[in-house]
């Protein structure tokens, strides 16, 4: 009887360090794609501003004209309820100022030991009402992107606007790239704990 | 009188244009683009170009190249060949050859307006100013709040004074206000020219008339595209536009209402001219719309040294050395970034 607890305990445990292991090849892979998706990303997003720079002129669009200065990523540290809190999940919250952020963070560190994870979405639309303001969401996003790219004029290509898409994409990639390497690292300390335990 | 131009023009313009015939001569083949878009490495360009005309420019460019010095050097050379022909000419074709200018004039005046509003280095912008533009005062530029002080305190003084009787106001410049500032200049800057080459008559009128009236309507196709989805209004839009062209008046009142592209492609079909430009574009597609209009531009370009005794052969020059420069450009950058597929996507074959 004992010899079967035993066995039964110890293929258990295999089957677990198999779990681990496959966790782990799972992250690899879906990371390394992610790092391809990104690369894509971004060698289209550089062709695309050399083609708004030929379709605009290089006076309209040149280097003088960036920022070249580092910024603060607004983003959320949402805390996913019910699972393992060590876990940090990032999500990009876009077309906020950093002051309008770190509001929303404040809100949602206020709320998070009462309330379930609040939608950036509901939180948006919630400012909206209570500003009394129709704007929704996907209207002010279409505003910022506007703005953002008011340094090289008002009347913009489209090959500009599409040059922007192809970034923010590049941008939603580098965030879901930060939440799989945490999980990616998290799977190989339990694949590394597992192999001391066998030892 | 038109037609007899042969009697007179070699007078005051014979060597001159012989010279802008001769620079005609140096642009870039086919045969030469072939060869820039199988180069592997920016040095390659290089090496390649030390067989043109841009030789002398580059030759002493360390490495490694960038882009942007390939383009600056090759600018310089157009620059040079300006201020040479600009130096030997008389009235009216040194008017005529300044007239080339204001239009670099300006992008330069916005360019430091834009940047300074955007809290840039005035210095870093001084020095993506296109050389043909430059003028005295233009680094005072950075000091306006307004229309009014821009006028006051640097335009008055320029060839760009007269334009800004259309856009003077009180107030402040914001990106918005800059952008009809622009363009409304662009617009008084055509026309005046459109007046000027119609005043000098004969051939000149002529060829100029057309090639003028291609720039306007390509500007206004150009605005009614990127005004799409904007705060413009239409009779914002509806202004901006200039006041001649094949699409002058009606093209431009069914232009202002547009709202995506397919309504821009069923304004522009109906004109013959147009129509081929559009037949290759795709339903929606608005990417390769810069490349056809560029290739129909040439077209004309090119058309105009069929004919002698004119001066639209220096503007032709000009425009053809501006395409030439922009193939340049986009060449270095797909070589650049590793992507030479698509090299072929903008570069217009001049011969």
């Amino acid at each position: 009887m004992q010899i079967s607890e035993d066995g039964n305990q110890s293929s258990n445990e295999i089957a677990g360090a198999d779990h681990n292991i496959l966790n782990l090849l799972d992250s690899m892979d879906n990371y390394l794609i992610l790092v391809d998706s990104l690369s894509s990303s971004l060698r289209q997003g550089w062709l695309e501003l050399a083609s708004a720079r030929y379709s605009m002129g290089a006076s309209r669009v040149n280097s003088s004209l960036f920022d070249l200065k580092s910024h603060q990523l607004p983003n959320q540290d949402l805390d996913n309820a019910g699972t393992d809190t060590e876990l940090p999940r990032f999500t990009l919250c876009k077309w906020t100022s950093s002051d309008e952020a770190k509001l929303e963070e404040d809100e949602l560190l206020k709320n998070k030991s009462d309330n379930p994870p609040v939608q950036h979405q509901e939180s948006e639309e919630r400012k909206a009402e209570e500003s009394g303001s129709p704007v929704t969401a996907n209207n002010h996003a279409e505003k910022e992107r506007f703005k953002s790219l008011s340094m090289f004029g008002t009347l913009v290509s489209p090959k500009l606007r599409a040059t922007q898409s192809t970034f923010e994409t590049a941008l939603e990639t580098l965030v879901e790239m930060s939440n799989l390497r945490a999980s990616l690292l998290r799977a190989y300390d339990q694949v590394q704990k597992d192999r001391k335990t066998d030892e | 009188m038109y037609g007899f131009e042969a009697l007179t023009f070699n007078i005051h313009g014979g060597y001159l244009e012989a010279i802008v015939r001769g620079y005609r001569s140096g642009l870039l083949t086919a045969a030469d683009y072939n060869n820039l878009c199988q180069c592997e490495t920016l040095d390659d360009i290089k090496m390649h170009l030390s067989a043109t005309e841009y030789g002398s420019y580059l030759q002493n460019e360390p490495s490694p190249l960038h882009t942007t010095t390939i383009v600056e050097k090759c600018t310089l050379k157009l620059v040079d060949e300006y201020k040479h022909m600009l130096t030997q000419a008389t009235e009216p074709l040194s008017t005529f050859l300044e007239y080339i200018t204001y239009g670099h004039m300006i992008d330069n005046v916005v360019l430091i307006v834009t940047g300074t509003l955007h809290e840039r280095d005035v210095q870093e912008l001084l020095e993506k100013c296109h050389p043909l533009g430059m003028f005295d005062s233009i680094a005072t530029l950075a000091v306006a709040q307004n229309m009014r002080e821009l006028y006051r305190l640097v335009l008055v003084d320029t060839p760009l004074a007269p334009y800004f009787s259309e856009c003077i106001t009180s107030e402040d410049l914001d990106d918005m206000n800059i952008e009809i500032m622009r363009n409304t200049l662009y617009k008084a800057y055509l026309e005046d020219f459109y007046r000027f080459c119609q005043k000098l008559g004969g051939a000149t009128a002529e060829i100029m008339s057309d090639l003028l009236a291609f720039e306007a309507d390509r500007r206004a196709v150009n605005i009614t595209i990127n005004s799409i989805g904007t705060e413009l209004t239409r009779d914002d839009r509806r202004k901006l536009y200039s006041n001649f062209g094949l699409l002058y008046p009606y093209g431009h009142e069914e232009l202002a209402v547009c709202e995506d592209m397919d309504q821009v492609r069923g304004a522009m079909e109906k004109y013959p001219p147009y129509q081929s430009i559009f037949s290759k574009l795709s339903y929606g597609e608005s990417q390769i719309l810069d490349k056809a209009f560029y290739e129909e531009e040439v077209k004309r370009l090119c058309l105009a040294f069929e004919q002698q005794f004119h001066y639209g052969v220096f503007f032709a020059y000009m425009r053809l050395g501006e395409q030439e420069i922009r193939n340049l450009m986009w060449i270095s950058e797909c070589v650049a970034q590793n992507q030479k597929s698509r090299v072929h996507d903008s570069v217009v074959f001049i011969f």
